[in-house]
């Protein structure tokens, strides 16, 4: 397969440049086999059946009704003579209640399907040919059959599919798509020698359309570490609050405009207060809507910061207002054969002397054969650009305790994966005795 | 560029991004008016689950509308996933139907295999999702514009298994960090051999791990460095019987440098009770397991008792509840170990969290644990260093330990979230997934 081939290329090829544009090759390549699933319910049905035995069995209950018209809008079931040998009834009866030719179909399940039972109801548009309520009548018994089929293999092969395209905004919205948020965390832990207590608090009012983004929110996370040491008491502590805003107005299916505004206050980054804005544009080599399958975006920023530091830095200011562009390009692919999330991005300062910084990211799982998978994640960048580090340096507790920014040239993290199982397939058996194994739990907002 | 000069051009672009609406002015083509009044009135759906691609969902299935509050929804769509025989994962759909489809009531089920993709599973997860809101679905007129297809089978044959259902797996990873003064690395590996059914389980797992850190402090010259490494060999073997009761045995073998073990061997028959019937275990578990266990342990450092092996008979009972409702999760456990041979000594952890949705927008989470600790048996007689304690490379002496989270959340404003805008990248939203063993 090709993009196989391309992954081979970019394992050897070293320079972070390649690599992505491998990963672009890889995207386009890919590009086949993302549309092939969704497409496959267009595909008219070739005649024949499911495999005798394993259908459904459904008594259509409808005196009169013509059943080799039903039989061949049904194929996922069969239609069975009498109540004894069906395991879902369907009468459909005339509901004069409900207007002019209303019909009632009542859907009860038998046997294994005890108590699976529905009522829908159709009213016929005025000047409706019988041809037109019939084809009506059958989608509907089709649709109310669907949660009994999807128990029974033939699930695999039938597609539910919405014949029509509506914007999500189609709804009645007092709100006008307006979401405010109010949040606030505590988190404390501790034994005998060693505690930790951390307090954040958030509020943040989204409004997202189509056609324009925007994010707002305020943040305040304060964090204290204490250690009881038999010689002494260390206490420390980190705080970090601000102000972040984004606004991102949609120009068509491959390009954006915006602007992030934000304000800041971090003893990690030794400052007592900046504020920045960088109006920014991007483009998406894909279209947006296909973003959940695929993405390959390049994000322009420059941005201005004006910055109060709470120490000398090493450059021997204490109040500094700096403009900084970045470039970004954000590849992210979720394809049947695996994910992958790439990111290569470069900035500098207009300072002098030349501060930048070039950073690469990205993380890859793939299945390569059968039971056998493949995950790697990793990040690299070469950091020439700390303008805010305090020129007194940090205290050892404050390096252990990863409390402040160290000077560095560069950081690293890589990880890597591999995974092989083999063994039976088909055993769908949930067994929960004596526990699975750690809980998982998960709390969203 | 002058820093006013900046601002203002901040401030003028956010005013043209908000001044202009889009979407309203725009002319409706004849036939999308009739579309857009059914899909006002479609079915309003709140999808519950934690681990799912939302964003995908939304994208795949536009025939409903999406809230953002269970207490809005015609229909609240509770997901919630156990471990398959095979290492992959059953999703249990429960639908269920509010406002005007209180009648409604469904369940599905989706299975995924281990070895699946990301986009596989999401993909199968849409399908079950599909068929499942049918019902709901075809309540309302949007009904009209959905088309159900069927294409037969090519004839596969039966399946047959000739594993037994054993299902092994190797598995090897590594991790590497590091800045100029800072390195840290960590190796480890796994092996596990399963056989799942219904009446019997069987589990063996062997791990083994290394870790390694280095932080250079420049200001006073030296280089603190760390090393820790661990091994662990586990197997649990059940049977089942009945819909409430289960019986086994654990053995278990480990070496841990941080808890001063060089070996230890572990041997515990073992039963259990479960107040629901396992079937519901999806759902809910009160399960009470009890454990009698011969423990003989060589330590890598002389005690705090003076001595360098010793064997130990346990006793343990653990009480746990696991619940999950459509108002929230329930997760709470106590278990108590006792040493018969050292009849003072043991130890108590409790452990509960519980997430709430109060009411429409307010939902609340308290998570909480503590131990009580008389059982370091293993603990070194001399003293941790300073860098082992900063670096937390050994057990330190307590008598208790505790953490506790509580947060709430109030979200007030437009019920609905159809859409997704992946423009500048999706970000926004935040969950928290919390792994206990």
């Amino acid at each position: 397969m090709p993009e196989i081939d391309g992954k081979d290329k970019a394992m050897r090829l070293p320079i972070a440049t390649a690599v992505l544009a491998v990963l672009l090759a890889l995207s386009l390549a890919g590009t086949g086999l993302a549309w092939a699933g969704p497409g496959l319910g267009q595909v008219p049905p070739p005649p024949g059946g499911p495999p005798p035995g394993t259908s459904l069995k459904v008594f259509l209950d409808w005196p009169g009704a013509d059943m080799a018209y039903f039989r061949g809008e049904i194929p996922f079931a069969e239609l069975v003579p009498s109540l004894e040998a069906a395991q879902v009834h369907v009468r459909v009866s005339p509901s004069p209640g409900d207007g002019e030719g209303a019909l009632t179909l009542d859907f009860a399940g038998l046997k294994e399907f005890d108590g699976e039972n529905n009522t829908l109801r159709y009213r016929p548009k005025p000047g409706e040919t019988p041809e037109e309520t019939r084809g009506e009548v059958a989608r509907l018994i089709k649709i109310g059959l669907m949660r009994y089929v999807s128990k029974t293999p033939a699930a695999k092969h039938v597609s539910v599919d919405f014949m029509a395209q509506v914007k999500p905004t189609s709804v009645i919205d007092k709100w006008d798509f307006w979401v405010f948020n109010l949040g606030s965390d505590l988190f404390m832990m501790g034994e005998t020698q060693f505690s930790d207590t951390m307090f954040s608090g958030n509020i943040s009012a989204n409004r997202v359309t189509p056609g324009l983004k925007i994010r707002t929110s305020v943040y305040g996370n304060f964090d204290r570490q204490r250690f009881n040491l038999e010689s002494e008491v260390i206490k420390s502590s980190s705080r970090r609050y601000g102000f972040e805003g984004l606004a991102v107005k949609s120009l068509g299916e491959h390009w954006s405009v915006g602007a992030y505004l934000s304000a800041a206050s971090s003893t990690y980054s030794n400052t007592t207060f900046s504020a920045s804005v960088a109006p920014a544009v991007e483009y998406d080599v894909f279209p947006y809507s296909q973003s959940t399958k695929r993405q390959l975006r390049v994000l322009y920023r420059l941005g201005y910061t004006q910055a109060k530091y709470r120490e000398l830095t090493v450059y021997n200011k204490l109040a500094q207002g700096l403009f900084r562009e970045s470039l970004s390009a954000t590849v992210e692919l979720k394809q049947p054969w695996g994910t992958v999330q790439a990111s290569l991005e470069g900035s500098h300062y207009f300072f002098k002397p030349f501060k930048y910084q070039v950073s690469l990211g990205g993380q890859i799982s793939l299945r390569i054969w059968r039971g056998l998978s493949f995950e790697i994640d990793g990040s690299f960048a070469k950091i020439h650009d700390q303008i805010s580090l305090p020129a007194a340096g940090a205290t050892p507790e404050e390096i252990l305790l990863m409390l402040r920014e160290l000077e560095t040239d560069y950081s690293y993290y890589f990880s890597v994966g591999l995974n092989f199982r083999f063994g039976s397939l088909k055993s769908n058996v949930v067994n929960p005795r004596f526990g699975s194994g750690g809980r998982n739990i998960s709390i969203s907002f | 560029m002058s820093r006013p000069g900046v601002v203002l051009c901040f401030l003028v672009s956010a005013l043209c991004l908000v001044s202009s609406r889009p979407l309203r002015a725009q002319a409706i083509p004849p036939g999308q008016a009739d579309l857009e009044a059914l899909k006002r009135t479609a079915v309003k759906v709140f999808i519950d689950c934690g681990s799912c691609d939302i964003e995908y969902i939304k994208n795949e299935i536009t025939f409903v509308n999406y809230v953002r509050d269970r207490n809005e929804a015609d229909v609240h769509v509770l997901i919630t996933t156990q471990g398959t025989g095979s290492g992959g994962l059953e999703y249990t759909l429960t639908f269920i139907g509010q406002n005007g489809f209180a009648d409604v009531k469904d369940v599905q089920k989706y299975f995924t295999n281990s070895t699946d993709t990301e986009d596989e599973i999401r993909r199968g997860l849409v399908r079950a999702l599909r068929l499942g809101l049918m019902s709901f679905v075809g309540r309302t007129p949007i009904a009209g514009r959905i088309a159900i297809n069927y294409s037969a089978p090519r004839d596969t044959g039966p399946v047959r298994d000739s594993w037994n259902f054993w299902v092994f797996s190797l598995s090897s990873s590594g991790s590497f960090t590091g800045q100029k003064f800072y390195h840290r690395s960590n190796l480890s590996g796994d092996f596990s051999a399963n056989r799942i059914t219904e009446q019997s389980k069987v589990q063996l797992a062997f791990s083994t791990s290394i870790s390694r850190q280095k932080i250079r402090i420049e200001s006073e010259d030296r280089t603190v460095s760390g090393q820790s490494e661990s091994w662990e060999g586990n197997g649990l073997f059940v049977k089942s019987l009945g819909g409430h009761w289960s019986a086994g045995a654990y053995v278990e073998t480990n070496s841990s440098f941080y808890k001063n073990i060089d070996f230890s061997l572990y041997v515990a028959p073992a039963v259990e009770y479960n107040v629901f019937p396992y079937a519901q275990s999806t759902r809910r578990q009160l399960r009470i397991l009890y454990r009698a266990g011969w423990n003989p342990v060589n330590y890598r450092e002389t005690t705090q008792f003076g001595i360098l092996r010793d064997t130990l008979w346990t006793e343990s009972l653990s009480v746990s509840l696991d619940l999950r409702e459509k108002w929230g999760t329930i997760s709470t456990a106590v278990s108590g170990v006792n040493y018969l041979n050292h009849f003072t000594k043991g130890h108590v952890d409790t452990f509960g969290t519980i997430s709430l949705n109060v009411y429409k927008g307010l939902n609340v989470f308290v998570l909480g644990g503590w131990s009580l600790i008389k059982d370091q048996l293993s603990l070194r007689l001399r003293e941790p260093t300073d860098d082992e304690i900063f670096l937390r490379l050994v057990e330190l002496k307590t008598n208790s330990s505790y953490f506790f989270a509580v947060g709430v959340q109030f979200t007030f404003g437009s019920i609905f979230t159809n859409v997704i805008n992946p423009r500048f990248g999706s970000t926004g939203g935040s969950s928290m997934s919390i792994r206990i063993n």
